[in-house]
């Protein structure tokens, strides 16, 4: 097993890995999507808060001014025509609220003493933060005409100006709330005026934003911003003037619901934003203005920690898992290496223990079953091949025995010679020769037993040494022939038959006598001319039939003719393309023979054709050859 | 050695085809045990398609023959190739079996 990326851990990690990063980036996208729409929810709930929060808050302010304003009120009441008292007036109300950057306490012509304009005014310096006290009304400043005294007086109420940038004393931007002062007799006197900064306004209100780059914008009852970040817009815009630059229906809605004292929720700028506004008692409307971007910022960053927290999770489920099932199948691990082991032949490898009850538990039930299975088996290979071996050995015994029983001595004889060999194919066959010098005659015969192995070389045995004992009592051929068969005959209820030609040389008459037992024809090769296969009557193979009548033949023989005997093993011997000797090749070779040479070499000679024919492939029958040279 | 036997009333047609020799000599004999222990009278053997036969299958022609005898019943091969025929003649077993 290879510990490298192609393990089990690795692939099994792999999987839970996907499967988890696939579970979880679904329960991510389910709380992204929830996420967004609880916050949407609450964005909308917190940005009303905080709106009602800025509301109470200026409200808080601006009923602070108006108490202010009516409290004064009430002691200017009291002291008609005191002078100096209003100028303590006017102080007082800046002094005491912070929120009031001036006060002035203006009276109609000729209120006091025919004078056409008194107006006592203190203010807070903008640049030096200090209190002055001033009487403002005069030939270039008639007050009367002004909006923050000619209009709480025709309409006859408190009322908060419209803002505006005050060039007189406070040089600032502000809004006036003025309150007509009556006598007891409900006479109208005069206008009794705070100020308050919209530059204060407009960083109170925001204050409170709720959220990042979201911003609150207070507006007049006209529409015009009073308070703003953009502190360029306070006074020189209204909220028409943005809506129409910005071409936005919805922002165009939102402002005349604004000027029309209309609380509500809106989203514009291709709902991209949304705005919540609500009016303040005195006609001013105020408006927080939020980016659902920023609102789902914190959504998104919550998200990304999210992924982020579940990588390394996830990282660490992977390395985690991987661990787990590499240690869970370190067996396998041990499994292979003693299988490996096993294979490498040695075969009581130690399988290594397994505690768990599971599939590896079978597994090395399998391992240890394959193992006594694989050393019975040798076992029993073991006491087989003993036995095979034995057997063979036996059989080349029996082997040598059956070769050594044919003659390998070759003795010089007169009037001819003789030699013979047989080549033995791998397995035990019948094949056989032998001869038999007796006086003026030698008897040679050559035979080839049916089938093979044990049973064929015995009964060639059999065969062989009936031809031994008969031929050596001088009988004519045929009788030597039925002899021999009537003793194979016996008992032989297998049907084996020996195919023999057996012959008797005469030398002194020159004469061969044969009979032919079912065996191939016999070649004889002259000293002049063609050799010729020597026709024979077949008779029968011995061994089958009791007292078949055999007969047999004579021809006289040239000095220096020669015979050639053989078995089947020479005209079958095959070649690779299965092209047999055949009897033609025989012919052939015997035509091309040196008439000179010896039995011997002549034996030798045809043994090398065949061989050479053959070349190399297996012999798959006994190759059996006897070379008899009859000469002087 | 391909071995297919058919056989009407009383009678066995043999078809044998390719080579008989010693490695299948064994298979062949279990393959005509059916025409030794049958009580078939005649058995007819087509040899068209016989290329050889050893000297083993000579063998088992002769113990069909001699056990067909026995029982009084004909063997008959017939159609048998020249070079197959030849081995019948030369080993003499022409004498004892009847060949068409």
């Amino acid at each position: 097993m290879v510990l490298g990326r192609k393990t089990i851990a690795n692939r099994l990690s792999r999987y839970v890995l996907l499967i988890s990063a696939g579970l979880l980036l679904v329960v991510t996208l389910l709380v992204g999507i929830f996420s967004r729409e609880i916050i949407e929810g609450g964005s909308t709930e917190i940005a009303g808060k905080s709106l009602d929060l800025a509301i109470s808050d200026i409200e808080k302010v601006i009923g602070e001014v108006e108490r202010a304003v009516d409290n004064v009120d009430w002691f200017v009441q009291r002291q008609p025509g005191n002078r100096k008292f209003m100028y303590e007036a006017t102080r007082e109300l800046v002094t005491a609220n912070p929120n009031i950057i001036g006060s002035a306490v203006a009276f109609e012509p000729g209120y006091f003493r025919g004078e056409r304009w008194f107006a006592p005014y203190t203010y807070v310096d903008a640049e030096t933060g200090e209190i002055r006290s001033i009487q403002m009304g005069n030939d270039s400043y008639d007050y009367h005409q002004l909006e923050w005294y000619r209009v709480p007086r025709l309409l006859d109420r408190a009322m908060w100006s419209e803002p505006y940038f005050d060039e007189g004393g406070g040089g600032q931007q502000m809004a006036t709330f003025s309150l007509p002062l009556k006598d007891t007799t409900g006479h109208f006197f005069g206008i009794l005026t705070s100020d308050i900064s919209l530059d204060w306004l407009s960083s109170r209100i925001n204050e409170t934003s709720p959220y990042a780059l979201s911003y609150a914008a207070l507006v007049s009852a006209k529409g015009i911003f009073i308070a703003h970040p953009d502190s360029t817009r306070i006074l020189n815009m209204s909220i028409f003037d943005v809506a129409a630059e910005s071409g936005d229906a919805d922002m165009l809605a939102i402002a005349e619901e604004m000027v029309s004292g209309k609380k509500g929720f809106k989203t514009f700028h291709n709902g991209e934003r949304f705005a919540v506004y609500g009016p303040l008692s005195n006609g001013w409307s105020l408006l927080v203005v939020n980016s659902y971007d920023v609102v789902f910022m914190d959504i998104f960053l919550f998200n990304l920690w999210m992924v982020f927290f579940l990588l390394i999770g996830l990282a660490g489920l992977y390395f985690g898992c991987r661990k787990v099932i590499r240690r869970q199948t370190m067996p396998l691990v041990e499994f292979s290496q003693a299988a490996m082991t096993m294979g490498k032949g040695n075969f009581q490898a130690m399988i290594p223990e397994v505690k768990t009850k599971d599939e590896l538990a079978s597994l090395r039930k399998s391992l240890e079953y394959m193992q006594w299975s694989i050393n019975d088996y040798i076992r029993e290979l073991k006491s087989t091949t003993a036995s095979n071996e034995r057997y063979e050995s036996e059989l080349n015994i029996a082997r040598g025995i059956q070769m050594g029983m044919l003659p390998h001595n070759f003795p010089e004889m007169t009037g001819c010679s003789l030699h013979a060999m047989v080549q033995p194919a791998k397995e035990v066959g019948g094949d056989m020769y032998d001869f038999v010098d007796a006086g003026d005659c030698l008897y040679f015969m050559v035979g080839d037993v049916s089938g093979k192995g044990v049973p064929a070389a015995l009964f060639m045995a059999i065969a062989r040494a009936a031809f031994r004992f008969v031929g050596a009592m001088g009988l004519p051929m045929a009788e030597v022939m039925q002899r021999v068969n009537n003793s194979l005959c016996d008992g032989n209820d297998n049907m084996m038959f020996v195919t023999l030609f057996a012959g008797c040389l005469d030398r002194k008459k020159g004469t061969l006598t044969y009979c032919n037992a079912g065996h191939n024809p016999i070649l004889v090769v002259p000293p002049e001319g063609k050799a010729r296969f020597l026709q024979a009557k077949p008779n029968l193979a011995a061994g089958l039939m009791l007292d078949f009548p055999y007969e047999e033949e004579c021809i006289p023989l040239q000095k220096g003719s020669r015979l050639i005997l053989y078995t089947d093993g020479v005209t079958e011997a095959e070649r690779a393309d299965m092209e047999q000797f055949g009897e033609q090749r025989l012919l052939d070779w015997a035509d091309s023979l040196n008439p000179d040479v010896s039995a011997h070499a002549a034996m030798l000679s045809l043994y090398s054709r065949v061989k050479e024919f053959i070349r190399g492939v297996a012999q798959n029958d006994d190759i059996t050859i006897v070379s008899v040279l009859y000469d002087n | 050695m391909n071995v297919k036997i058919n056989e009407e009333e009383g009678k066995a047609f043999v078809k044998l085809e390719g080579r008989l020799d010693t490695t299948n000599a064994d298979q062949f004999l279990k393959d005509i045990t059916p025409l030794m222990e049958g009580a078939q009278k005649e058995i007819d053997i087509d040899c068209t398609d016989m290329e050889y036969t050893s000297s083993q299958g000579l063998r088992m022609f002769l113990m069909l023959q001699k056990t067909v005898s026995a029982r009084g019943a004909r063997l008959m091969l017939h159609n048998m190739k020249p070079h197959v025929k030849e081995v019948f003649d030369i080993t003499g077993f022409s004498h004892i079996i009847t060949i068409l």
